[in-house]
Formats: structure tokens, sequence, C-alpha cells
């Protein structure tokens, strides 16, 4: 593993080529999953099971929502129009995780998309709730229900093993680990959390549980799908444009 | 604030400077530590904290008065 660089890059322009799209692409992932994520909390704010519950939602989802623009202001530096990116691209140019496409069911689903924040407090808000969810029968089996669906996806974002994606950035020093690193990594610190509720997750187990089949690297998810329309909608903000005066 | 059964009320003390005091801010209902800590930090977020802790209600204990600790203010009795 090669050390990240410690004087840095003054700009992206100063970016080998390769690394700069590498670079760009992963933080459109990011924004793109931000975005559609806080929608998904947003969704929650009046059917959580408590009212502390639903303030946490509505704050969690204003986060996601700040770190998206400024995640796609940055891509202006990569040459790219924040504005398009965030009010003109159709659902198959978001580059959401499956997890994201439809509105988030049931409670125990938006807990799994917690836990696999890298926000702390997001993440400790999934790991509190496991914990009260993993003493009785039926919440322990509807979380190992909501994190078996959403644990391949995950570890999957990260891309392929020494993908030539994960390897750029690290040749070029924009980030200390690949692929494999970062899903072992992320891996570490989930298991503990299964262990505390009480939860068998054995997608989590080993590297060699993830599929590849129906990967799209370009899209970092499952080939095909996309966000539906009326998130989609929404988050471009097509109804408040459409009462904008020239 | 809602009450569900099994959650236990907890309180929530903040300084925003080192050199302020902890100050009493306010009180979420949460069925375990850990969520208490997610929802005061998510619910009083109007201000960058240095510092906020929660404890357990019920670990307080009164000095001078009978009544339980945390007696409601007169105009939350009205």
């Amino acid at each position: 593993m090669s050390k990240t660089r410690t004087d840095g890059f003054k700009s992206a322009d100063a970016l080998p080529e390769s690394a700069r799209e590498a670079l760009a692409a992963s933080l459109l992932s990011l924004a793109d999953n931000k975005r559609i994520l806080g929608m998904r909390y947003g969704e929650w704010i009046l059917g959580a099971p408590t009212l502390e519950a639903g303030i946490a939602c509505s704050a969690m989802a204003q986060d996601e929502w700040g770190h998206a623009r400024i995640l796609y202001a940055t891509l202006k530096d990569f040459e790219f129009e924040p504005n398009v990116l965030e009010h003109e691209r159709p659902a198959d140019e978001y580059l959401n995780s499956e997890l994201l496409d439809e509105p988030v069911a049931e409670w125990p689903d938006l807990l799994a998309l917690k836990l696999l924040e890298e926000e702390r407090f997001h993440f400790e808000h999934g790991r509190g709730w496991a914990m009260r969810l993993g003493d009785t029968g039926a919440g322990r089996k509807a979380l190992e229900a909501a994190f078996r669906k959403a644990v391949g996806p995950c570890l999957r974002w990260f891309g392929r093993p020494e993908s030539e994606f994960g390897r750029q950035l690290v040749d070029a020093g924009v980030v200390s680990a690949d692929a494999d690193e970062l899903r072992r990594r992320w891996r570490d610190r989930i298991t503990p959390v299964f262990a505390e509720a009480g939860l068998e997750i054995p997608e989590s187990g080993e590297a060699d549980v993830v599929e590849w089949d129906d990967w799209d690297a370009d899209r970092r998810r499952a080939a095909g799908g996309a966000l539906d329309e009326v998130t989609l909608a929404r988050i471009r903000g097509d109804k408040n444009r459409s009462m904008l005066m020239d | 604030m809602g009450h569900l059964s099994g959650e236990r009320l907890y309180e929530i003390f903040a300084r925003q400077k080192r050199e302020d005091r902890l100050e009493h801010i306010g009180t979420v209902s949460a069925p375990n530590p850990e969520l208490a800590r997610v929802y005061a930090w998510k619910t009083y977020d109007e201000a960058t904290w240095f510092e906020m802790v929660v404890a357990p209600r019920d670990a307080f204990r009164s000095v001078n008065r009978d009544e339980v600790p945390f007696t409601l203010h007169p105009a939350e009795t009205a």
C-alpha cells in the first residue's frame, strides 16, 4: 500500500489524468448516494416509531443534503457543471446504490442504511436501534432480513478486488487504501454491531461472498435499475423550476 | 415528549466553549444510552457544542427536595 501524499495536490488539475477521472467518479457517486439517502431519511420523519427518531431522521436528511451540495460544487473543479448534475440528469445517470432506488418500506430497512453510513451519529443511530430490536425474536428476524439484503450491495460499492479504479487513486496518493482494504475496514466496523445485537449475517463474512455477476462498474451498482421517477423529480426540483419566471 | 414502554428519560447537559459551565439544555426519551446520545446530538443541534453529555434521569438524587429530580417548571404544570 502506498502512502498518502502529505504535500497534497493544489488543485484537481494537478492530478494525473486517470486519477482525476477516478476521483471525480467517486465524488459523484458519494454525492448521488447522499442526495438520495437524505430523501429516504426524509420520508421517515413522520413515520418513525418515536418522536425522537423522527427528529433524528430530519436532522440526518439535512446532513446528507448538505454534504451532497458541497460534493456537487466540488465537481466544478473536475469540469462538471454542478447545476446540470443537480437538476438535469435522467435517473440512469445517477450513481446511486440499488438500495436507494425505491422508498424504504420498513423501519428495519432504514436502520440497515444507517449502519452503512460513514457519519458517526448516523451509524450510532443504526447501532442503537439494532440493539433495541435485537432484544426480541421478531425484531431480530426483521433486522436480519434487512441487513442481509443491504450488506452485499455495500460490500460491492468499494469496487472489484484490485480494480483499476481504486488502484489509480492509491497510486496517485489520493487515498491510502484500495477497494479490498476499504471493504475489510468496513466489515471490521460492522460485524461487531451484528454480534452485539445477536444477528447472524452470513453475507458479511468473507470477501468471496460478494457477487459480481450484475455489477456495473461505471455506476458502482447493480446493472439495469435506477432511481424511481417520483424521487427523481423531487431531487431535481422539477416542480420548483416550472414555477420560475423568465 | 413521547415516552414508550421500555424507554427512559435522559437529561442532556452541554456547553459551547471549554470555559463555559455545563448547562441542562433538555431531555430525550430513548430505549438505551446509545440512542439517547444520538437523539440528544441530533435534536439539540442549534449550536456547535464543545461538550454534550447525557445521563438517565433516574440516576439523579435529589438533595433538598422530596419530589423526584427535575421537578417541572411552574409553567409546564399549568
